[in-house]
């Protein structure tokens, strides 16, 4: 009896999204004792909706980074601007036009992502350099479009993104369904091993049948994608798309990858971590700023606790 | 032999200075921007009032040129390169907006010693041979809390939005905030956030602070991050205390819509992003002859509640309150420098 409780505890201790969750949840504790525990709700109403855009733009990334060494998205910031600016300048705040607007940031995502892809495969530009180059081609169109100028959401978006539905924010919702999406393709569906065979061998995927290249641009149009559906999203919750917009979802879309425990060589990825990862960026920083750290401490200890976080993860996995 | 030596350098210097004072025209010459970083609405209008400004002054034949360059990486390396290339280009003079005030002083003093005139302002350099037009962001700090405590005589809580970590901007409003809160001491900073100068960024970052925080009486910013702090206030169903804005458009115009609302007063201040206009016409003017000192200080743009429907009407949407500065100014600001 005791040892097959014993031996559950084990298998959760031994998930590797457990770690990211327990240390949201002491995060978040920490920074409620401090108001001895009032605002609880709005805390977690706000990590809720904020940690809606790291989730989404990593799940993008955690598809990339599956496909093994070198595979990464780092245009996913200029990605997320292009898709804002250009959607909300074509919207111009009209709410006849908030689908087809949605319908213009997705074909940004498509068109950046096939665009991505075309880099590495016809002119074989490792991912990284791919991919950043291109980023400074979408940044410059996103300027060259609209010069910086941030144009209001049609108001019924922006009450949709800013709201919520039966106490649960719209944009987690939406991101809870992208990640159940996620979920289902890579633990369910043969495309799913098709990516995870990619990233623990391509050579061998390819020999056995697998449509690499086909999985390979599946794999960078879906996370330009979900990167443009944050960009729209993000620029009608905080009221207009800006230029410096996408700037610090580079480094979080990879930090929630690894710290939710997907495999940063690939072949191995882990879609509920993603959401611990997200909600731990978010409750660390508000934690740290809660105690009034400085800068400098913040930093460092957001950088010692995803070095914990991803030490005891891995190291659990690999002690059994 | 070694008071020869200084005699001859003396002279060799008024020979080389007085054909540069002899010239009353700069229609030959030509002024380059070196500018560090274009990604947001405020660098943009920058950008904007330079070529309107500089274009126009070479249609006038003023200047022969008067080029913008800006670096894609806001690295000082690459801004270096950027400078050294100005120089082999030959240009008369260089305007610079800098990613660093000391990591492009080698690179400045090589184009001082090719002859050419820098100017930096904004992103100001210590090398001793450039001019530098800066702005007393300290006081932009300090006149945040001193205009609260005029608005709320009892004090209070206050919640700071800081910029970018670990730049020379952000340190400077920072201690000026920190010194009237030392004038002023019934107020108290109960929260710091860093808002990276974006509406976003801050948004986040404050509604992640709020549910810790007690009652704010007021919000001090340092500009771009206002109208995010509003929102965060409002989603955590909070009463809005004064913000102080930074004339960033969307800014004003919640601020228009809450006063007529409700009443709501405020102060909004920033650098007008224009000021790179005002170091083109200073850069145009050293070429000219005139004797300029090498640190001028530019006045800060302030909004306030009799002037807020005026600069709103004059700002296009989504970007910067602005004032282009013209030659009158340029002239007008170093004579008060003398």
């Amino acid at each position: 009896m005791a040892s097959s409780r014993l031996s559950l505890l084990l298998a959760i201790l031994r998930r590797p999204w457990f770690w990211a969750f327990a240390a949201s949840t002491i995060a978040f504790f920490a920074t409620l004792t401090l108001s001895e525990g009032r605002g609880g709700g709005e805390l977690l109403s706000a990590a809720l909706t904020f940690a809606s855009f790291s989730a989404i733009v990593g799940i993008g990334q955690m598809f990339v980074i599956t496909l093994g060494p070198g595979n990464v998205d780092l245009s996913i910031p200029a990605t997320m601007t292009l898709a804002g600016t250009l959607s909300l300048k074509f919207m111009d705040g009209q709410t006849a036009l908030i689908l087809p607007g949605l319908g213009n940031a997705l074909a940004v995502g498509i068109a950046a992502g096939a665009f991505n892809y075309l880099l590495i495969r016809l002119l074989r530009i490792p991912p990284i350099i791919a991919t950043l180059s291109a980023s400074f081609l979408y940044q410059s169109l996103a300027i060259w479009w609209n010069r910086g100028l941030r144009i209001k959401p049609p108001e019924a978006l922006a009450d949709f993104a800013t709201g919520s539905t039966g106490g649960i924010p719209n944009l987690t919702i939406i991101g809870i369904l992208i990640a159940v999406v996620s979920w289902v393709l890579l633990e369910r569906s043969i495309f799913g091993r098709w990516v995870s065979a990619f990233g623990q061998n391509t050579r061998a995927a390819r020999l056995s049948g697998v449509p690499v290249e086909a999985v390979r641009a599946a794999t960078y149009i879906s996370s330009a994608v979900l990167a443009s559906l944050t960009g729209y999203l993000l620029a009608s919750f905080s009221g207009g798309a800006a230029l410096n917009m996408g700037t610090e979802y580079l480094l979080i879309s990879i930090a929630v990858v690894v710290i939710g425990g997907s495999s940063i060589a690939g072949g191995n990825s882990n879609v509920p971590g993603i959401w611990g990862g997200a909600l731990l960026m978010f409750l660390v920083v508000s934690m740290l700023n809660s105690y009034g750290f400085g800068a400098g401490v913040r930093l460092i200890m957001t950088g010692a606790i995803i070095i914990a976080i991803v030490a005891a993860a891995s190291g659990k996995g690999r002690s059994v | 032999m070694n008071s020869k030596a200084k005699l001859l350098g003396a002279a060799a210097l008024v020979a080389l200075a007085l054909p540069g004072s002899a010239i009353a025209d700069t229609a030959d010459k030509r002024i380059a921007l070196s500018n560090n970083y274009a990604g947001n609405s405020w660098r943009q209008a920058m950008l904007e009032s330079w070529s309107k400004v500089g274009g126009k002054a070479v249609a006038d034949g003023v200047a022969a040129a008067a080029d913008a360059f800006t670096t894609s990486e806001n690295q000082a390396t690459e801004q270096a390169a950027q400078i050294q290339n100005m120089i082999l280009q030959g240009y008369d003079a260089i305007v610079v907006n800098a990613a660093s005030p000391t990591a492009l002083n080698g690179a400045i003093k090589e184009a001082c010693d090719a002859g050419i005139t820098v100017v930096s302002f904004d992103g100001i350099v210590t090398e001793p041979c450039a001019w530098r037009i800066a702005v007393d962001f300290k006081e932009m700090g300090r006149q945040q809390v001193e205009y609260l405590a005029s608005r709320l005589p009892d004090g209070g809580n206050l919640l700071e939005i800081r910029g970018l970590a670990g730049v020379f901007v952000d340190d400077e409003i920072h201690a000026g905030i920190e010194q009237g809160v030392k004038e002023f001491p019934k107020f108290k900073i109960v929260g710091s956030v860093h808002g990276d100068w974006a509406q976003d960024v801050a948004q986040k970052a404050v509604a992640g602070i709020l549910p810790s925080l007690p009652d704010l009486a007021g919000v001090v910013t340092q500009g771009g991050d206002g109208y995010g702090a509003a929102q965060a206030i409002k989603a955590a169903g909070r009463e809005t205390p004064i913000i102080v804005m930074g004339n960033r458009q969307d800014e004003m115009k919640w601020w228009a819509s809450a006063r007529d609302e409700n009443g709501y007063e405020t102060l909004s201040l920033s650098i007008a992003p224009g000021v790179g206009t005002l170091a083109f016409w200073v850069a145009q003017q050293i070429l000219d002859g005139a004797e300029v000192p090498k640190d001028l200080t530019v006045p800060f743009l302030k909004v306030t509640q009799d002037t807020l429907d005026e600069t709103l009407a004059s700002t296009p949407v989504g970007s910067v309150a602005n004032v282009e500065y013209s030659l009158e100014d340029a002239k007008a600001v170093i004579a008060g420098a003398k």
